[in-house]
């Protein structure tokens, strides 16, 4: 049951707990999402899905299925609908089933779990959503991390296997309707790459459920964000690991990073810090045609942790912010990395120079 | 047309007070329908003869909307009386709130409510927002309180005032308390209770309808006690009944009193 008070900017916080769970389970690409509730729950997820990784350059059709409830179920009960839709879905033989439900399958108190407990053939993964009533879309997105890894064998990082994979970490909670999603794994790789380190699972985006059945076998889980520090607790409890809690934000941040990562998975990280603090000092002289200028930093709506790095780079370009300066924007999320900074560097400058 | 309902605890006997009325309703020439809007569907089974009708959920389940008419929901009982039984799930699944409320939009659609007079009988208490269905706008303007002496059933008819009250704010409400009725169980002073209660709230009682054996005999019987034994003292209460909501005018937007003054009140009665 969600009881918290709506935020006065409701529409960058909240969110409902369907999409969050959607954004995650429709990335395990040879698994189905069952969407327990009406049509339209499903349709527009899907539109936004669609639409998003379109956006970032993916053709992709997620495959969801409604279980269709109209007036007859709401006032019934869906459980049948429900079962005959899992009954249905099995016959395609995914790898698993999802089964995400709405607010109004919470209010008339369908046992879903109780449905998704019968044979069916294939692997039923219930994830707890419940919609808007469920909570948040983060709150969504935790839940179906922490439902496919409770499926995962509870393998550690110190196996026979994982030792045969050499030292390895999860990417937990990638943002997968955010811009840049690639470009920012992409830079996560190259810092990794910098520590001899290599990514064993990303949970979830792009994978199968194969791929995730290795979830246990890292030795460091990062998370995207603060915000799945639950999904940490949890991965840490059933399997041993470790994590880190955010992506690197800024300059700073990204040195931060890299000791973190190097101390968390017991690996050497001074000689990647010393190269990537050169690859910093590069960037910023590459700036330095901006460098002393005047600014105004668009505040909205830009994150809290956005605004630190934003004053980090104010700082070490001596940047001047006031009242009559050039607007510049501020991003949402903090750019990843130093890559993420010489991108933000590079649309102030474009800005700056306009 | 006069739309008229009947609100109160479980079992504390609204289908037999609601059937009855009906039957005495009819009996002075009015047309009559008569709408159960409880799961349990056996408000018109009196005045089917014992008959359960299949329920407008039912057919809503079993055939599908568009596959409805309006033959298949409305029948006739005693005396003419149109019956009409909403249903509703299985206990513990479903949402009967809302089955109401689709019950309501499928009559409307059939033009099904019509009559001199729609007696709307409905489940023990306003669970949810589709158990206030008929006492939305352009319903049952009229409603009635079902309640005996017993503190639980006044507790259920208090907070059925609630109810009206909440809905009489609204811009296009006329939804009213027309008086409370005594179904009475038999204890003392129970008649000064219950009228002293509808007086708190600020209502009156419109009828003492006495603990009586014909009732049950009527029930056993599989009729109404009009039709069952028609120049009985009780048959005459339900009469009384039906010539006091055809003349009632006094309509009052209820003033529901706290639990504390309605256990006192409880007390001072015993």
């Amino acid at each position: 049951m969600n009881l918290r008070p709506l935020q006065s900017n409701s529409c960058r916080h909240g969110g409902c707990t369907l999409t969050g769970a959607l954004s995650a389970t429709t990335h395990v690409r040879d698994a189905v999402t069952v969407v327990h509730g009406p049509k339209g729950c499903a349709h527009h997820n899907f539109s936004l899905l669609h639409t998003t990784g379109l956006d970032n350059g993916e053709l992709i059709l997620p495959e969801i299925i409604s279980t269709g409830l109209a007036e007859t179920e709401i006032i019934f009960g869906g459980e049948e609908a429900l079962a005959g839709v899992l009954t249905s879905v099995a016959r395609q033989d995914p790898a698993a089933v999802f089964v995400l439900t709405t607010c109004i399958v919470d209010t008339i108190g369908d046992d879903v779990q109780e449905v998704c407990g019968r044979d069916y053939g294939v692997p039923i993964i219930r994830v707890p959503t419940a919609g808007f009533l469920g909570g948040t879309f983060q709150d969504g997105m935790n839940r179906a991390l922490c439902a496919i890894a409770a499926t995962v064998p509870s393998r550690r990082a110190d196996s026979a296997a994982s030792r045969a994979m050499g030292p390895c970490v999860n990417i937990i909670g990638e943002k997968n309707l955010e811009f840049e999603v690639e470009e920012n794994y992409a830079e996560v790789c190259r810092l990794l790459d910098g520590l001899d380190l290599r990514v064993n699972v990303r949970c979830i985006r792009n994978c199968t459920l194969q791929d995730l059945s290795r979830l246990g076998m890292a030795r460091l889980n990062i998370l995207r964000d603060e915000e799945l520090r639950p999904v940490g607790d949890f991965l840490k409890e059933r399997f041993g690991t470790p994590y880190v809690i955010s992506y690197p934000a800024g300059l700073e941040g990204t040195i931060g990073f890299l000791q973190s990562v190097a101390d968390g998975c017991g690996v050497p990280g001074e000689g990647a810090i010393d190269r990537e603090e050169e690859i910093q000092r590069e960037i910023l002289a590459g700036f330095q045609d901006i460098a002393g200028s005047e600014i105004l930093m668009e505040s909205s709506p830009g994150s809290p942790e956005a605004l630190l790095v934003a004053g980090e780079l104010v700082r070490r370009l001596a940047l001047k912010p006031g009242a009559g300066g050039i607007r510049v924007p501020l991003p949402i999320s903090p750019p990843v990395g130093s890559a993420g900074v010489r991108r933000l560097l590079h649309r102030w400058r474009c800005t700056i120079h306009a | 047309m006069k739309q008229i309902a009947l609100y109160g605890k479980g079992g504390i006997g609204k289908s037999t007070t609601s059937a009855n009325l009906s039957a005495a309703l009819s009996a002075r020439g009015l047309d009559i329908l008569q709408i159960g809007c409880d799961p349990k569907r056996d408000s018109t089974r009196m005045l089917m003869h014992g008959k359960l009708i299949p329920t407008v959920m039912d057919l809503l389940r079993n055939q599908g909307e568009a596959k409805i008419s309006r033959a298949d929901i409305v029948f006739t009982g005693f005396n003419g009386v149109r019956c009409v039984e909403a249903g509703g799930p299985e206990p513990g699944v479903g949402c009967a709130g809302r089955g109401i409320i689709a019950t309501f939009q499928i009559l409307q659609k059939h033009g099904a409510l019509e009559g001199d007079v729609i007696v709307y009988d409905v489940l023990g208490d306003v669970v949810c927002g589709g158990f206030a269905m008929p006492m939305r706008e352009g319903y049952a303007e009229e409603i009635y309180l079902v309640t005996s002496g017993e503190l639980m059933s006044l507790y259920a008819a208090n907070n059925i005032c609630k109810a009206i009250q909440r809905l009489s704010i609204r811009p296009k409400s006329r939804c009213r308390l027309a008086g409370v009725i005594c179904n009475a169980k038999g204890q003392s002073r129970e008649e000064e209770l219950v009228a002293e209660f509808a007086r708190r709230v600020n209502s009156e009682m419109v009828q003492f309808i006495p603990r009586s054996r014909t009732v049950q005999m009527a029930e056993l019987n599989r009729k109404t006690v009009i039709e069952y034994e028609f120049g009985s003292s009780q048959a005459d209460c339900y009469r009384s009944l039906a010539q006091r909501v055809m003349e009632n005018t006094h309509l009052t937007v209820p003033t529901p009193i706290e639990y504390d003054e309605l256990e006192a009140l409880a007390i001072e009665f015993m």
